[in-house]
């Protein structure tokens, strides 16, 4: 486990670097994408325990905190997804950079498997390999509407988001995302089946994608009775399919 | 002072097993100044909830201090020991460890220790062990209940057609309650051997445990917030700790309307306040905290 800082100056993210176990054939990484808000802390153990096992399967892995979140430098009122998605691409590049690996695995969990779509999504992104745990779909109307007026900011989950995140999350739409993946092959979809809703049909609407339903707890989510467990079975199934 | 602070991530104790973020001013830090500790709440981890340690942090290196905030053995991202130590003794051991560390990295001249809920009781468990503790911040702590706290708690609680409805499922936390006080005056073997969180809660072995932290010198704050279910009024630690004499090195504040988890912004930021002037009434620091800081890379 090396943690450490890196990106610009004037946007310091903190990262948790976990080299592959000695012994891995070849030279294999993946940046994992964590959720976001309360989502973020519920679900800070499970992430772990996935970059422990992915490096014991011989994946170098980088799990890191977006600009604005956790332990990296600024405030959530400053962040948007577009610079969230920056942050995933210099996440990539400074696991290349370190492990040599000419391709990365992408693994994000709701709202940062959201991001690492739409990263993966481009082309020459270097990602070989996405897998969407309970991504979010179409959160539109879910969220409060602002009028984007600079400073506007609203409390969400108990922190200040600016009206460009708002935005930005506003208009997800995850199965346009995925219609633009040039190759569905490389991309694996996990959902609890207790979080398995009519819209997740239309994730696979052309048939091309692999969605599996896992019967699994949802560490993203509080819980006193299920608090800090670790949802082993997904996990398993994340480091099986990328083995 | 500088307003630009520098953070930078580090591994400390015996296996470099416990992960950490130090905080510090940009420039020199004061000469004199002491060295904050931030201990987990719960299993959340170093950042706390709604990242409440992360802004803490950052305010208080903009004041000139230095602030280590870390995980537990087999919280957040620190291994677990392996030592077999119980859960309490691996955290007090851990605390140990960190203060080892800042002292061989940063020489403060002593340490404020801070802790929320159950990092709050670790801090108190810890605090009057080690002499380079000179003080604690403690949110929420573990504070034994008293006539007055079950009057308003039953109170407060009758209100609610929802505690009712427990009640009469058998899920009432006061009876609960009521039972283990029960059970631990009829059966003295009720009580667990090892040490456990649990126990310390009983009332004498907290009270000494104030008593002892009051005449080692340390400065105590004690910040209590409106939705704990752990005091109803502001002056219950006085009340529970009768043969403690605080006088002027406690220090109480309620904050009012804010739950347990300070969850909203401006209730974060009312303490980070709370707490800057608490320090720089003792002389700790010199200059006013902005909750919010500009952080730049380590030199």
């Amino acid at each position: 486990m090396n943690p450490f800082y890196f990106g610009t100056s004037d946007r310091r993210l903190f990262g948790i670097y976990e080299p592959a176990v000695q012994g891995s054939a070849g030279t294999r990484a993946a940046v994992l994408c964590y959720p976001w808000g309360r989502e973020y802390l519920h679900a800070h153990r499970a992430m772990r325990q996935l970059a422990v096992r992915l490096s014991v399967a011989g994946y170098h892995t980088l799990r890191f905190d977006y600009f604005g979140t956790g332990d990296s430098a600024g405030d959530m009122e400053d962040a948007d997804l577009a610079g969230w998605e920056a942050d995933i691409s210099a996440a990539i590049a400074e696991i290349r950079d370190v492990t040599g690996a000419a391709q990365v695995a992408l693994i994000g969990l709701r709202l940062g498997a959201t991001a690492a779509a739409r990263v993966a999504a481009r082309a020459a992104s270097g990602v070989n390999a996405l897998v969407l745990w309970d991504p979010i779909l179409l959160p539109g109307s879910c969220l409060p509407a602002m009028d984007g007026a600079p400073g506007d900011v609203a409390e969400m989950q108990g922190f200040r988001v600016g009206a460009a995140m708002m935005r930005d999350v506003r208009a997800i739409d995850l199965p346009a995302i995925l219609a633009a993946i040039s190759e569905p092959r490389g991309v694996r979809i996990f959902i609890p089946v207790t979080d398995r809703t009519p819209s997740h049909a239309r994730l696979d609407a052309n048939g091309l994608l692999a969605v599996e339903y896992i019967n699994s707890a949802q560490p993203w989510i509080e819980d006193s009775a299920t608090g800090g467990t670790v949802p082993i079975e997904v996990i398993r199934r994340i480091v099986q399919w990328l083995a | 002072m500088s307003r630009k602070i520098a953070e930078r991530a580090v591994l400390l104790g015996p296996r470099q097993s416990l992960c950490g973020i130090l905080t510090r001013p940009a420039g020199p830090a004061a000469g004199d100044a002491p060295a904050i500790v931030i201990l987990n709440t719960g299993i959340i981890h170093r950042v706390g909830p709604h990242r409440l340690f992360v802004l803490l942090s950052r305010a208080l290196a903009r004041t000139g201090l230095t602030v280590l905030r870390f995980d537990f053995s087999g919280i957040g991202d620190s291994d677990t020991r392996l030592d077999g130590l119980s859960p309490l003794d691996s955290c007090l051991a851990d605390i140990r460890d960190a203060l080892d560390w800042l002292e061989a990295e940063c020489t403060p001249s002593r340490v404020i220790l801070v802790g929320l809920c159950s990092g709050a009781d670790h801090a108190v468990l810890y605090g009057y062990t080690d002499p380079r503790v000179a003080g604690l911040v403690l949110m929420d702590p573990s504070i034994p209940a008293t006539a007055l706290f079950y009057v308003q708690y039953i109170g407060q609680r009758m209100a609610r057609l929802r505690n009712w409805v427990s009640f009469i499922r058998g899920r009432s936390g006061i009876v609960r309650l009521w039972l283990e006080h029960t059970a631990a005056a009829v059966w003295p073997g009720w009580k667990a051997r090892t040490l456990t969180l649990q126990n310390m809660r009983t009332h004498p072995d907290l009270e000494r445990i104030y008593q002892q932290s009051v005449a080692r010198g340390l400065q105590i704050l004690a910040v209590f917030t409106a939705e704990s279910t752990r005091q109803t009024y502001r002056e219950q630690i006085i009340d529970a700790f009768p043969n403690v004499a605080f006088r002027d090195q406690l220090t109480i504040e309620l904050i009012a309307g804010s739950d347990h988890l300070f969850s909203t912004d401006a209730h974060r930021c009312h303490l980070v306040d709370v707490v800057t002037v608490w320090l720089a009434q003792l002389g700790l620091t010199t200059a006013p905290a902005p909750s919010r800081a500009e952080v730049v890379a380590p030199p």
